[in-house]
């Protein structure tokens, strides 16, 4: 589609009346034209602003507790989402084999002899259990455990996630680990604060199945960093997402 | 990290995650245009209150079909909003030939106007002058395809003009509101 015929279309895409044939050209064409994105974002900005002007009226004070309410009820009786059990295995697998190496390999003067070994016994007999690794950062000290969960950016399919933890000891550490069906190759990795402030991790390769992890050990205060960034090298970003507290 | 700095995205996978946090912002952000659209479209308190639950629980089961790259959590939220409106009144137009067909004619009482619709002082205001900029044409396709979900094509059909030219004043009506209430905003 031409810009001149998606932005005849925009209207009816920003109320909602397109069919999803039509709706998915609109998208597609969106995805690569900034100019056309543009407008879509004024208008968009414009429905937005008409509500909240025309028709915004305060409800009833009870409203509130009986959404609540009702929402309590949804949640409860709504199934839950059922865990893929390879994925999370292969997640936790691989988080605690990087641990067991980052603890074999780094020299922490805060950790006893005796602590690494419980550590390393642990980790073997539960490497699927977050909660074991948990107790492990609890041992060295950490003052936080944040995780990131990556949202898909682009066409390019992606799954993952990040921990983020932060020592009082002087040796904070960043994990990522990322599925890309499809790809090989290598993904740029940054870490960056609300502030601007930037850090790159080492590329993650990802390789056969299309998983693939990066980490970071440093000195330094990680705390003010939440937003960890996938990128091809000299493309596009394909997934972010922001810390949260686990 | 702060709660109020979540992006649309976070809020949306938190409340996805039944976090109560997450469910209280999303009511305090848009409880009230909900409610408002509904005592617009449907003329009634009580509805309006109905619209208001069930557009909150249709968003939590539609939630993971979100995607902001497609638009504003906003518009997101006030289209499954509006959809819900439009069945509700369709419904409400079937039951009421339904019952029409059912009853002795002479058995008929007149239909309750609709009742009067409580309005925030400053926001009506702000929406008159705002409304009060577009031409008649405009204000009319805009609210045909707003209210009532009307495509284009059914707002030209309506209203009598080339499907071009209704596109054309719906995106000017969209364009001069943003302009002109964001202005507002700024005085």
């Amino acid at each position: 589609m031409s810009c001149e015929e998606v932005r005849a279309q925009l209207p009816d895409y920003t109320l909602g009346t397109l069919s999803e044939t039509e709706a998915a050209a609109v998208r597609r064409h969106l995805r690569a034209c900034s100019g056309c994105r543009l407008e879509a974002r004024t208008l968009d900005e414009g429905v937005t602003m008409f509500a909240g002007a025309a028709h915004a009226m305060d409800p009833p004070p009870d409203l509130k507790a009986r959404v609540m309410r009702v929402l309590a009820e949804e949640w409860v009786e709504a199934p839950r989402p059922r865990v893929r059990r390879t994925r999370s295995l292969l997640r936790w697998t691989a988080l605690a084999a990087a641990i067991v190496a980052l603890a074999g390999s780094l020299t922490w003067g805060a950790i006893e002899q005796r602590d690494a070994d419980r550590f390393r016994a642990d980790s073997a007999r539960s490497a699927s259990d977050a909660a074991s690794y948990r107790l492990f950062l609890h041992a060295l000290g950490g003052r936080d455990v944040r995780v990131v969960t990556f949202v898909q950016r682009s066409d390019v399919v992606v799954d993952g996630s990040a921990v983020l933890y932060d020592s009082d000891r002087g040796q904070s550490w960043v994990l990522v680990m990322a599925r890309v069906p499809g790809y090989i190759g290598q993904l740029t990795v940054s870490l960056s604060s609300a502030n601007g402030h930037a850090i790159s991790l080492q590329p993650l390769h990802i390789e056969g199945e299309g998983d693939g992890a990066t980490w970071l050990v440093t000195s330094s205060d990680i705390s003010a960093f939440q937003t960890v960034t996938l990128r091809i090298p000299d493309g596009p970003v394909i997934a972010s997402g922001t810390a949260i507290e686990p | 990290m702060r709660r109020d700095d979540r992006s649309d995205s976070d809020l949306v996978r938190a409340f996805m995650a039944r976090d109560e946090i997450a469910a209280e912002e999303l009511y305090a952000r848009f409880a009230p245009r909900v409610f408002g659209l509904g005592m617009v479209m449907l003329g009634n308190g009580a509805q309006a209150e109905d619209l208001v639950q069930d557009t909150f629980v249709k968003v939590w089961r539609k939630a993971d079909s979100f995607d902001s790259t497609r638009g504003s959590l906003d518009t997101w939220v006030l289209l499954v909003a509006r959809s819900l409106a439009i069945d509700l009144i369709r419904r409400r137009v079937l039951e009421t030939r339904v019952l029409a067909a059912q009853e002795d004619p002479g058995d008929v009482s007149p239909g309750a106007g609709p009742e009067e619709q409580a309005e925030t002082r400053d926001m009506a205001s702000r929406a008159r002058r705002a409304m009060a900029g577009l031409s008649a044409g405009q204000r009319a396709a805009l609210e045909l395809a707003y209210f009532q979900g009307k495509t284009s094509a059914e707002v030209a059909e309506l209203e009598g003009i080339p499907v071009g030219t209704a596109k054309t004043r719906i995106r000017t009506a969209l364009v001069k509101l943003r302009d002109a209430l964001e202005v507002g905003h700024e005085l």
